[in-house]
């Protein structure tokens, strides 16, 4: 007995303190340290692949947009191409068009000129004709009697 | 056929009783008064262990000294041949073995972050060996290895925490750590809270000399009167033994570990209101 009640020796609880302090020791070294850091090199492992799969998402789901978004404008600038084909034909088609009338009214134009023109001299050559029979009717009118006059008056018209 | 079996398993039953009895009373009668120690003594020497030390180096040591020294060399002995032998060949689908290992180390380390989310790395391995020592130590008394005293005697240890002096060991122990990790993380402030838990060593060390010391006595009961001493001790016993290995070894590491967390939390500054606002307050409050 030592004197302290319930057998209470600091030297043998010294000894229990240097067995668990040993036991510590080593199963802190040899055992739950090396458990602890392959399950969070595991977890770790396991969290580096599911943020890798949660980026590869992320980028396939930006480059699907991406593609969706190009593919939308590519259709619209087809479809701006192509009104504006389609103008460009209208307003060609309408300069032809224009060009074609223009031309058919010059045509015209030109034809009614000419028609006139011809008209004009045709008149005219026949007033000159007419003119010069009457000279020459008055002539023969003044030189023959009146009636060989109108004779050869007529004569020359039948001529003529 | 049906009646012929009963009236067979009826005597057949009846027979073994009877001879149990006869034993009983004869052993009873024909033995001498053995120089049976009294119920009395035997429970304070199971708690005191008083009478019976063995020499350890040539130091008088309470039988529980060895068995702590023993269950600590199985401990790191099985330890070492994991580290060699086991740990390098862990793959990352584990097997029986290493699932075994982690969930071992995983629950321990999982309480220790839960209960303790600021700082929770060294009171983990702390509880991972505590527990494991609480444990294995308590499950040893099952082995009933014998040890010889300096009376010359033999002797069954018993656990390392049944003796007073390893509950104390283990309580004083696991406070320091609970102080030094309060120390470690908040100063003087955690060093306050602490001690503000001036009786935590001493209610651990009771609490586990006590539950690991009521088995061993319930079991001594029983064993030591002739009535109660047929089969009734080894199913008290082993269930005792193992109730309170499991349990013992969860309280320590719970306490342990909630104790730890409250110590080492931070504790977020009060801001100081100014006494006219205090007093708007107090005017708007009443």
């Amino acid at each position: 007995m030592t004197g302290v009640p319930l057998n209470i020796d600091f030297q043998q609880i010294l000894l229990h303190l240097l067995n668990f302090a040993i036991l510590f020791f080593v199963l802190y070294l040899a055992l739950y340290k090396p458990v602890k850091n392959f399950i969070d090199k595991r977890k770790a492992g396991y969290q580096e692949l599911d943020d890798q799969t949660k980026e590869n998402l992320d980028k396939a789901n930006a480059l699907k947009e991406e593609y969706e978004s190009k593919l939308q404008e590519a259709d619209s600038e087809a479809a701006d191409i192509k009104n504006k084909a389609m103008d460009e034909a209208n307003a060609m088609a309408k300069t032809r068009t224009d060009e074609a009338k223009a031309e058919a009214e010059l045509i015209l134009e030109k034809a009614r000129k000419q028609a006139e023109e011809e008209k004009d001299r045709i008149v005219a050559e026949a007033g000159d004709q007419i003119e010069e029979l009457a000279k020459e009717a008055a002539k023969k009118a003044i030189f023959d009697s009146t009636s060989d006059a109108f004779d050869s008056f007529l004569d020359s018209a039948e001529e003529k | 056929m049906e009646k012929k079996k009963k009236t067979r398993f009826i005597i057949i039953f009846a027979f073994i009783f009877a001879i149990l009895i006869a034993g009983i009373i004869i052993t009873g009668n024909l033995l001498p008064e053995s120089p049976h120690e009294e119920i009395s003594v035997a429970m304070k020497d199971a708690v005191l262990h008083e009478t019976f030390k063995i020499n350890l180096f040539g130091l008088q040591v309470n039988p529980a000294v060895i068995s702590a020294f023993i269950v600590s060399g199985i401990l790191i002995v099985a330890a070492i041949i994991i580290r060699i032998f086991v740990i390098p060949k862990f793959t990352i689908i584990p097997g029986k073995f290493q699932m075994l290992l982690e969930q071992g180390v995983e629950l321990f380390a999982n309480m220790a972050k839960e209960n303790s989310p600021h700082c929770h790395g060294f009171i983990g391995g702390y509880i991972f060996v505590a527990g494991a020592y609480i444990c294995i130590g308590t499950l040893f008394e099952l082995l009933g290895l014998q040890a010889s005293t300096t009376a010359g005697t033999s002797i069954a240890l018993p656990a390392p925490l049944a003796d007073i002096n390893g509950a104390i060991t283990m309580g004083c122990l696991t406070f320091l750590v609970i102080m030094g990790g309060g120390i470690a993380r908040n100063g003087l402030k955690g060093l306050g809270k602490a001690l503000k838990e001036f009786s935590l060593p001493i209610s651990m060390s009771f609490r586990l000399f006590g539950a690991l010391l009521s088995g061993a006595l319930v079991t001594d009961l029983v064993y030591h009167y002739t009535l109660t001493s047929y089969v009734i001790p080894v199913f008290v016993g082993v269930i005792f033994t193992l109730l309170h290995a499991l349990i013992q070894a969860y309280v320590l590491t719970t306490l342990a570990s909630t104790y730890f967390g409250e110590v080492t939390e931070k504790s977020e500054k009060k801001v100081k209101v100014p006494k006219e606002k205090k007093k708007k307050i107090k005017a708007e409050r009443a």
